[in-house]
């Protein structure tokens, strides 16, 4: 047993100050209707706690936190028939390995991939993605392209939610349902100050329905650029109808460039998330183009 | 509220906030200097420690969540006599240890990426490394340690 030693103060980080500062009370309820129930019970006091990546970073600590450590059924990844139910709890690790292509699947498991480093990808979960309140959140926009639902706990029961609408308050993630039908393609691209470990400067995924080489339908999401990732569907419009290649896609990301309010922030000027959109878009639709015809 | 884990195979019991991250639990209660606390916000990778065989940024892990885990620290490597492990070798062979502030933490993610691929490429070496912040080496001499294993 190794023995706890007095510890050293004064101990000078602000992060490691917050713990002195504010003592959580942290719930471990090992039922989906406990964990709902105690959110429900203490409101604005209190968070869900999944892979604590987000919460640790946030400059006021909750008074309550419930952990979702004992719900290890919120981790499971099943395939069903043309879906896939992604558990709240997955990590992004888990999450990358869904597809490796370009599949119904691919833009999802992509930017699961693409995310932050291995050491975060290890703990960071879908439902921390969904809740943390951040534009470049990666898996955002794969999960708008894919029309993914969200399962939702509440006092009242289960609920199921469209991915882009506005969940209601007290709300557990429980899983989001990723359809896969035959003849869908989706994929992730997003660009970065450095080449990995940073927050997406602009991230794009997008999703076809393919009918032999005519685009049928298309989703097309952005992440980073506003204030929120959404849909585009001046984009989307630009390559239904058409066949998938890289005229298509240039076409679509300079519609989307247009009609989209982009942020100025640190990382990059607003100007500049607008400048490499069109190309990253161009970029997703190559790639689908190129695996459609490698397919054939 | 009282958490049980282990750290590098020695139980350990004690009581604390749970929201404490990982790393000052580790250095500040349990006396393990190893593990490095630089930037706190999970951007740096000095203090990449092993949770139940995945690496994680201990800045980012509350004490509440290693409870019942398997920790594994950078003073956990060696062997009890202080002979180090291969891995540490070949860093210290290669020149990949310079001012070693990173260092713990880089062995660490690499420990974690041997473990699941015990022959990654140069590409998978690299892509293990992403998240750790090392301003003296320029990574390769890491990346040749590897390689030399």
């Amino acid at each position: 047993m190794i023995q706890a030693v007095p510890p050293r103060l004064p101990v000078l980080h602000r992060r490691a100050r917050l713990y002195l500062e504010t003592v959580s009370q942290i719930h471990e309820p090992v039922t989906v209707g406990e964990a709902v129930a105690l959110l429900d019970s203490l409101g604005e006091q209190a968070a869900p706690l999944a892979g604590a990546t987000w919460v640790m970073r946030e400059a006021a600590r909750k008074s309550h936190y419930v952990s979702l450590r004992r719900l290890q059924t919120l981790r499971a990844i099943e395939r069903g028939v043309d879906e896939v139910r992604v558990g709240a709890l997955a990590t992004h690790d888990e999450i990358g390995g869904i597809e490796p292509g370009t599949g119904p699947l691919g833009a999802l498991a992509e930017a699961a991939r693409r995310s932050a480093f291995p050491a975060v990808r290890s703990v960071a979960t879908l439902g921390g993605n969904i809740a943390a309140p951040f534009p470049e959140a990666d898996l955002l926009p794969a999960l708008l392209a894919a029309s993914a639902t969200l399962e939702l706990a509440l006092p009242s029961g289960p609920v199921s939610i469209d991915i882009g609408a506005e969940r209601p308050a007290g709300a557990l993630i429980v899983a989001a349902r990723v359809p896969a039908p035959p003849g869908r393609q989706a994929w992730f691209e997003r660009v970065t100050v450095r080449r990995g470990a940073e927050y997406s400067i602009v991230s794009v995924a997008v999703s076809v329905d393919l009918e032999d080489a005519t685009v049928a339908a298309a989703r097309v999401a952005v992440g980073a650029v506003q204030d929120a990732p959404c849909r585009v569907p001046a984009a989307e419009r630009q390559l239904e109808g058409r066949s998938l290649d890289r005229a298509a896609g240039e076409d679509a990301g300079r519609a989307a460039a247009r009609s989209l309010n982009a942020r100025d922030g640190l990382d990059a000027p607003a100007w500049y998330r607008l400048e490499v959109l069109p190309a990253l878009v161009a970029r997703a639709v190559t790639r689908l183009a190129q695996q459609w015809k490698g397919d054939r | 509220m009282t958490y049980a884990f282990r750290v590098n195979g020695e139980e350990v019991e004690l009581e604390a906030d749970g929201l404490r991250p990982l790393v000052d639990v580790l250095r500040e209660d349990l006396g393990l200097m190893g593990t490095k606390a630089g930037c706190f916000e999970g951007r740096c990778g000095a203090c990449t420690v092993i949770v139940d065989d995945r690496p994680v940024v201990s800045c980012l892990y509350p004490l509440a969540l290693a409870s019942g885990c398997d920790v594994r620290t950078v003073e956990g490597l060696a062997a009890a006599d202080g002979t180090l492990n291969p891995l540490q070798e070949a860093i210290l062979d290669t020149g990949g240890v310079q001012c070693g502030i990173s260092t713990p933490g880089v062995l660490m993610a690499l420990t974690a990426l041997l473990e699941r691929n015990p022959s990654p490429s140069e590409d998978e070496i690299r892509a293990a490394l992403a998240g750790n912040v090392c301003r003296c080496t320029g990574y390769q001499k890491i990346v040749d340690a590897v390689l030399a294993l």
